[in-house]
Order: structure tokens, then sequence, then C-alpha cells
């Protein structure tokens, strides 16, 4: 008989949103449900007796699916939120050792009594490249949001919520990719002037990644019409 | 009978808080107990009793955790927080007054 209420609540959830907070409900109410059961049928009631009764006081569920429906991180699966947590606390480690190499390169530098500075520079570069994947970690990590499982027979709404959250997952690898490019633009920018001396000239690998960058969203929004239209 | 259990659905945030008052609980026990108290005469829909769970919690009057029950299935608690307990007091003021009102009118 608890295969029959699971069933039932199969049926009466087919039209629930797909988050984590629905599925939750559904556990949740279909454990009252069987418990109830349950217990009416050790009172010593007819088990059919006791099935419409626990099927009559569920009510109306589809009350509910617009309270279960927004997405929250809590949404997001334990496993992403799990990464999420890895990836930021990995980025902050990461900062703090880039801060770690400057002041060692800086520190050396004093004490080594080398007039010129290099040793500085050397540090400051070597830090800026530390700090980028750290920075692309966060990217990434601030935009992750929750995968839109496919349904069976998805209707234009649900069609539209899964085209959405895919959207969003392209954004955040576009996000990284776009502050990859400036980052590694920063770098490129302190490397060359300190190698040549020649700033007057190196500025231009701004406007460069400027133009890398609109290349970058062109190939995306291309690419996302192909797959999308 | 329909006006009394429009009545009570009215008030399912406040009957859950007061239960939650007591000790922690789920959703089944909570229900049986209105039960008991109502001499089984009165019984929440359950998704009456769990869209009012919803509408707590994102109020912030209740918050949730998952029982350790090593037999069975794992059960969802609700425990009532400091902002419930403001929240109930409320609740209970209003229908004193109310109650007033409907017994000044009602004679």
């Amino acid at each position: 008989m608890n295969e029959k209420i699971k069933a039932y609540f199969n049926q009466i959830f087919a039209d629930a949103p797909r988050t984590r907070m629905a599925l939750d409900l559904k556990q949740e109410m279909m454990q009252s449900a069987i418990d109830k059961y349950n217990d009416m049928v050790a009172d010593g009631h007819a088990e059919e007796d006791a099935y419409q009764n626990v099927i009559a006081s569920i009510g109306d569920v589809t009350e509910l699916f617009p309270e279960v429906a927004e997405k929250n991180l809590l949404a997001l699966p334990k496993e992403d939120r799990k990464k999420k947590a890895l990836l930021t606390a990995s980025a902050v480690g990461l900062y703090i050792f880039a801060l770690a190499v400057f002041l060692f390169f800086g520190f050396t530098a004093e004490f080594m009594d080398y007039g010129d500075g290099a040793m500085t520079s050397i540090g400051f570069v070597l830090a800026i490249v530390i700090c980028i994947p750290p920075t692309v970690m966060l990217v990434y990590a601030a935009n992750m949001y929750p995968a839109y499982s496919k349904t069976k027979n998805q209707d234009m709404v649900e069609r539209y919520k899964e085209v959405r959250y895919l959207d969003n997952k392209e954004k955040a690898v576009l996000k990284s990719v776009r502050s990859l490019i400036w980052s590694i633009t920063v770098l490129l920018y302190f490397g060359i002037t300190l190698l040549t001396w020649r700033a007057e000239v190196t500025w231009i690998l701004f406007l460069i990644a400027a133009c890398v960058q609109k290349i970058v969203t062109l190939v995306y929004e291309l690419k996302y019409e192909e797959k999308h239209i | 009978m329909s006006i009394t259990s429009d009545i009570l659905r009215g008030h399912t945030e406040a009957i859950i808080l007061s239960s939650l008052l007591e000790q922690d609980s789920y959703g089944y026990q909570i229900n049986k107990d209105i039960m008991k108290k109502t001499n089984n005469t009165y019984e929440l829909k359950e998704a009456t009793l769990y869209s009012a769970f919803r509408r707590l919690e994102q109020a912030g009057c209740i918050r949730t955790y998952w029982g350790d029950e090593t037999v069975g299935a794992r059960r969802r608690y609700y425990a009532i927080t400091d902002e419930g307990r403001m929240a109930y007091q409320g609740y209970k003021q209003e229908w004193q007054e109310v109650k007033k009102i409907i017994d000044k009118l009602l004679k």
C-alpha cells in the first residue's frame, strides 16, 4: 500500500517545480501520509479505508508550488554548494599567497641591497600571476546557478526555465573568460613595460584587450543563437 | 461547520506556533496534536499545513532541521525561533480582540 501512496504523490507532484525545495516538500508530505496510514491500520481500520482517508486529507498541493518555485542559494545542489565553498576558500588562500610572495621579494630586495628595484618588480609581477586563478575562480563561483534537470514532458514554461538556467551557466563561463583576459592584460602590461621601459607604447595592450573581449562576447553570442534557435 | 474550518484555517500559523512552543515537532505529529486537542473533530489538510510551514519559515518564525532517526525515514523537524515567539504573542493578542468584538456584535 505504501507503493500506492507513493504513486499518488508522484502523480500530484508531476507538475511541481523542479527544485530542491519542491522535492523535499514531496518527501516530507509523503512520509507524513505514510505515517498516518500506518497509524490508522494499526488502529484497526481496513487498508482501503485508511488509504482513502489519507488521500482525502492531503488537499490541494498545487497551491504550494509557487512557494517552492523560487531559486535561491539553498536550491543549489549540495555538491555545488561544496564546490562553491571550496572555490572561494582556495581563492582566498591564493590571494594571501600572492601577498606573501610580493612581500618576500620586497624584503629580499631591501636586505640584499639590490639598488634598481628589479627584485621588487619581479615580486610584483609574480604576485599578479598568482592572483589570476583566484580571480577567475571567484567570478565563476559567484555566477553558479542550480542546474535545471530535464523533464519528460516539457511545456513552454518548463522549456523557457531550462533555457534560462543554461543561459546562466554559459554566462558564468563568459564572465570568467573576461576576467581572465583583463588579468592577463594587466600582467603583460607590467611585464613588457618593465622589460622594455617603453610605457608610451605598451598602453596599447589595453585597447587590444578591449577588442579581444568584444570578439569573445560575439563568438559566445553566435554560439548561443546556434544552440537555442 | 464550513465557517468553523474557514476561521480555523485562517489561524493555521498561530496554531502551528502554539504547538511548537511546547516542543520541536514534525508535520504529522503537529496534526495529530491538533486532532487530539480538538477531540478528533478538526484536522488540517496536509497542503494547508505545509504551506503554512513554508510561509513561517520564510518569515523567520520557525527553522527546520532533519531528525536523526536511525530506523525508518528521516523526518524534517520544525522549531520555533525568537521571532516566532514574538509573532505568536501578536497573534494571540489580536485573537483576544477579535473575540471581544465578535462577542459584542453577536449578542
